[in-house]
């Protein structure tokens, strides 16, 4: 695949530690196009070896609006089936960068290993020393594998103390922060004994028409722009604008700044503080001053337990650093009973299952249901909300497109995709390409 | 003429790295951007955006702009007056050339940069 | 700019195609027809023959990053008889098998040190027996007539420079990049960047008209009669950065010598202000391979071909061993590019060193990787083969103690030095491994 890839999929194995590389042959973009058009396949193909795949779309990493989108296609331990969790900020850029469009993980280490995926090499290191710390001190620029391998920048799928023990409520986080994992694939990792992914990139991507595409991706930018979300910020504006306003008065107070995930117009993310002023700029002392809200739906989940905003957020928090699904834990917690912070922090290490109200959509329930600001033309009464909602998902999951912003940006329509796939790759899929892989991702 | 920043309006999604890092390899690619947006203090939250000029390191720092002088390091001491560029991050030269301006402007979702006189 | 030269990408396509057929022995005569060099009217029929060179390139003490840029121009182009030779080689006959030393851009006064007695002798000796020495920046400075401690030692060329002053005028900008002390004196650059140069239409730079490069504190010249001026600085660019005021700079660049040949013996000095091998000046890259043909020696001086102690691993073996180093490059690369943006340099001497230096020389073996990939084998010395890995991986642990100590706030001058001598003998390393590989392949006589 010579255009908008790094033309690799690495094909890991945990139980002897061997690593395959293999292309992205041109035939199988051409019929599958990309993202879980080809981790399904993938799946497919190494089923029987309870595979974790992870996948980027054609268009992940480029300058079309909302390009961020990596997904997680495995079988999931909570439901049996094979779903596709979404994971956005930066990760999934880097890990193309690195010279990985696709990963199969397979098999299970021995001890605890971390993958260090840079410039198309996988190293699977030991991980004995990180096993037990959580993705917050992974992450930390002083302790974790950001100091071991150096680099700052360097993006981590990882795992808590929930995953490490096989809980059912682990989930995979990117970097310290939740992740569209809803299903247990945290739990999946443990018990591969694989602690963490990290990735760092510094790859090149030719494409096929550089001018013709940056020049497409300026105008669909520029029509986006006019749109409805122009001056709303934050994940609080998703359950605000589906009828929970409420909650922005009540989080207002915590919320210092808005941030993107890569190259996505809307910044889905909303970082409040708590242990210093929100107010503050500039950088001070205080290492860890509040949290990095990336899903609204964890948030409200604590909401719902009538905890204050500073406590859900506290919550969420603990949440992340044991590497524990949030609504799932809000759920479970809110048949405890309790409801002062430190008695639901310390329910925490003891949580179990069942967890219900797992989706049983193949996407995430991290994604919100509906449409938000934009008008794509649905009825009113709600008909065809769930229909399109399922094909809307399956499209920005196949060429990479933030699974959020999707929901807001009609601009963003299947024949502006095609062409910008086109353009970016000179391989000339259609629509019918694009309905046969819906199709039979979505069956 | 150079750019100008209104930091508090960036969301760091590095639209602009990007566009300055295709505008010279008409490639993606990240490493050769004179543009950089600053996210290394995620556990703080900390963003904004690093430019890289002929002569100075514009900072656009989210509480305020700060300007550095690039390769001094004692006014007072006598540097090798040869030193050459290294090539690999260029200073900004506004996408000399290209037409419809600087490339990172144009990219960018949240009308960051601007044109400065 | 005189059109009738070739675009661009065409100048290097067309040299490389040249120099394969050179290198596998085909005899082509300068403006025959397929020759990339354009033959004047009045140079048409000279009669002389083409050889493919075999080049030595200084990257010892006193050199700065741009002898890559020499190495570039020589990848492009087809140039891959190539040898990296530093202070200590020279003296101890490093030059006998040589057609060509390369001296690029850096420090003159630590070279001129660092060669010595030996150095020079041993220069004065390539040069009159046939050798062509091609001299850039400070390169240009070091074959110059001088009084100064060391650089005395390599009074070759009788050429004034005009840059130099006993009354500095005032500095503009970057007044630390600005000028020398020099005795009494100073030396003082009065640009720096793009300038245009018109060549004087003396062979081998006839037929070429105006051009672009770029200046970095290259001397603007007054040579003696001896000296053939092939180019004199003619303007400026809106590229040009004025060091001091425009008259000033005005009078003391246009009009002069930007580039000079001379004669010693039955070899020449070609020497150059600006780096005519950057290589983003395409045409000046040709005027430095059009006078590595023009004055060559007509025979060769040495062996050429596979150092004896060489061998060709391959297979699964060479996978491995371009997997191992790849992999510890790719560590050194993203720790040295979270450097980069860090207010840190480091004044070392008196060259002031960034952390998107030691980027340099990672990435101009990066770029290489891919293609020795492609190969069926590399050509290793034993040395090599075990010292490559070793080399690249103590560099990344040593960039990451670089990058602990920053991140704490040390200082880490005691650590620069090391990382760039380490750097400039891995990348010599590398490339010569390169050269190597890729020179038996280009002689046919591949891997």
């Amino acid at each position: 695949m010579e255009y908008l890839s790094s033309d690799n999929i690495a094909i890991i194995d945990l139980s002897s530690s061997e690593v395959k590389s293999e292309e992205l042959s041109e035939d199988l973009v051409r019929d599958r196009i990309g993202g879980i058009g080809i981790t399904t396949q993938l799946y497919e193909r190494f089923k029987d070896e309870d595979p974790i795949v992870l996948g980027t779309g054609m268009l992940t990493g480029t300058s079309v609006p909302g390009s961020s989108l990596g997904v997680i296609t495995a079988k999931s331990p909570l439901t049996g089936n094979v779903h596709h969790a979404p994971f956005c900020l930066f990760s999934a850029m880097e890990m193309k960068y690195a010279g990985f469009d696709y990963i199969v993980i397979k098999g299970a280490a021995e001890n605890p290993v971390y993958l260090w995926l840079h410039d198309g090499i996988a190293d699977i290191n030991d991980a004995s020393d990180l096993w037990g710390k959580s993705p917050w001190e992974l992450i930390d620029i002083h302790v974790g594998l950001r100091r071991i391998l150096s680099e700052e920048l360097i993006q981590l799928l990882t795992i808590g103390r929930a995953g490490e023990e096989g809980s059912d409520l682990a989930q995979i986080l990117v970097n310290c922060w939740p992740s569209g994992d809803r299903w247990g694939f945290g739990k999946l990792m443990g018990h591969k004994k694989l602690k963490a992914l990290a990735v760092r990139g510094m790859g090149i991507f030719e494409v096929a028409d550089p001018k013709g595409f940056i020049e497409k991706c300026a105008e669909v930018l520029s029509e986006i722009k006019k749109g409805a979300f122009l001056e709303k910020r934050g994940c609080i504006e998703f359950p605000a604008a589906l009828g929970q306003e409420d909650i922005r008065d009540w989080i207002a107070p915590l919320v210092h700044r808005h941030s993107s995930c890569f190259n996505c117009p809307y910044p889905t993310n909303t970082f409040v503080k708590y242990n210093e002023d929100p107010k503050i700029l500039e950088e001070t002392d205080v290492e860890e001053p509040g949290y990095l809200i990336t899903d609204v739906y964890g948030l409200l989940g604590f909401k719902d337990l009538g905890l204050s905003a500073e406590n859900a957020c506290r919550m969420l928090e603990a949440c992340a650093r044991d590497g524990i699904e949030p609504v799932a834990a809000s759920q479970l917690l809110r048949k405890t009973g309790k409801t002062d912070l430190d008695s639901l922090k310390n329910a925490l290490a003891s949580l179990t299952g069942p967890v219900e109200s797992i989706a049983t959509s193949k996407f995430s329930s991290w994604i919100p249901p509906k449409p938000i600001f934009g008008d794509f033309g649905l009825p009113a009464d709600g008909s065809k909300d769930a229909e399109w909602w399922e094909r809307r998902q399956a499209v920005a999951h196949i060429f990479g497109i933030h699974p959020i912003f999707a929901l807001m940006a009609p601009e963003l329509t299947e024949d502006v995709l095609i062409d910008l796939f086109n353009m970016g790759t000179d391989l000339d899929i259609t629509q019918e390409t694009l309905d046969e892989v819906v199709a039979d991702i979505c069956q | 003429m150079g750019l100008k920043f209104d930091s508090l309006r960036c969301t760091a999604c590095m639209a602009c790295e990007m566009a300055c890092g295709y505008n010279r390899d008409d490639a993606f690619s990240m490493i050769v951007s004179s543009i950089v947006t600053y996210r290394n203090r995620e556990k703080k939250n900390y963003f904004g955006l690093m430019l890289k000029e002929s002569e100075n390191l514009v900072l656009a720092r989210p509480e305020k702009l700060e300007i550095q002088r690039i390769g001094v390091v004692d006014e007072n001491v006598e540097a090798d007056p040869a030193a050459k560029p290294i090539l690999l991050r260029q200073a900004c030269d506004l996408c000399e050339g290209t037409e419809g301006g600087p490339l990172c402007i144009r990219l960018c979702p949240q009308d960051v940069i601007s044109l400065a006189d | 700019m005189n059109r009738q030269m070739r675009a661009p990408s065409e100048i290097y396509s067309t040299y490389k195609d040249l120099n394969k057929r050179l290198a596998r022995g085909e005899e082509i005569s300068w403006g025959a027809q397929g020759s990339a060099c354009p033959a004047p009217a009045t140079h048409r029929n000279t009669g002389r023959v083409l050889r493919y060179p075999k080049i030595g390139v200084y990257v010892g003490s006193g050199t700065s990053h741009s002898w890559l840029w020499f190495v570039e121009l020589c990848d492009r182009m087809g140039f891959y008889d190539v040898v990296f030779l530093d202070e200590n080689q020279i003296p101890q006959d490093g030059l006998k098998d040589l057609d060509i030393l390369a001296m690029s851009g850096g420090d003159t006064f630590a070279v001129a040190e660092g060669l010595g007695i030996g150095g020079s002798q041993e220069l004065e000796a390539f040069v009159k027996g046939g050798g062509l020495y091609i001299g850039s920046c400070a390169g240009a400075y070091l074959p110059l007539n001088s009084s100064k401690e060391h650089l005395n030692l390599f009074n070759f060329v009788n050429v004034k420079i005009a840059n130099l002053t006993r009354t500095l005028p005032e500095a503009k900008r970057v007044p630390e990049k600005f000028c020398t002390a020099y005795g009494c004196s100073f030396i003082f650059h009065p640009v720096r960047e793009e300038v245009r140069l018109i060549t004087d239409g003396i062979p081998p730079f006839s037929g070429m008209g105006s051009l672009l490069a770029p200046l970095y504190g290259g001397p603007p010249m007054i040579p003696s009669d001896s000296a053939d001026v092939l180019a004199r600085y003619e303007g400026f660019t809106n590229k040009t950065q004025f060091l001091v005021d425009e008259a000033i700079a005005e009078a003391t660049l246009i009009g002069r010598a930007a580039a000079v040949r001379t004669k010693m013996g039955s070899g020449h000095f070609y020497l150059f202000g600006p780096h005519f091998e950057h290589p983003h000046f395409p045409f000046a890259n040709k005027l430095v391979a059009d006078a590595m043909y023009w004055d060559i020696r007509d025979t060769p001086s040495g062996t050429n071909g596979h150092n004896s102690n060489s061998v060709i691993v391959s297979g699964d073996e060479a996978r491995r061993l371009l997997r191992d180093f790849k992999r510890e490059l790719s560590n050194c690369r993203i720790v040295a590019l979270g450097m980069e943006m860090m207010p840190v340099t480091w004044l070392i001497g008196t060259k002031v060193y960034e952390p998107a230096k030691i980027r340099v020389f990672l990435e101009a073996m990066w770029t290489r990787i891919k293609t020795l990939e492609k190969m069926k084998g590399v050509i290793l010395t034993v040395d090599e083969e075990s010292r490559l890995i070793d080399d690249a991986a103590d560099i990344t642990v040593l960039l990451r103690e670089i990058r602990t100590e920053l991140d704490k706030g040390l200082d880490t001058i005691h650590l620069a030095p090391k990382i760039f001598k380490m750097l400039n003998a891995m990348t010599r390393r590398f490339l010569d491994v390169y050269f190597r590989t890729i020179g038996a392949t280009f002689k046919n006589k591949g891997v």
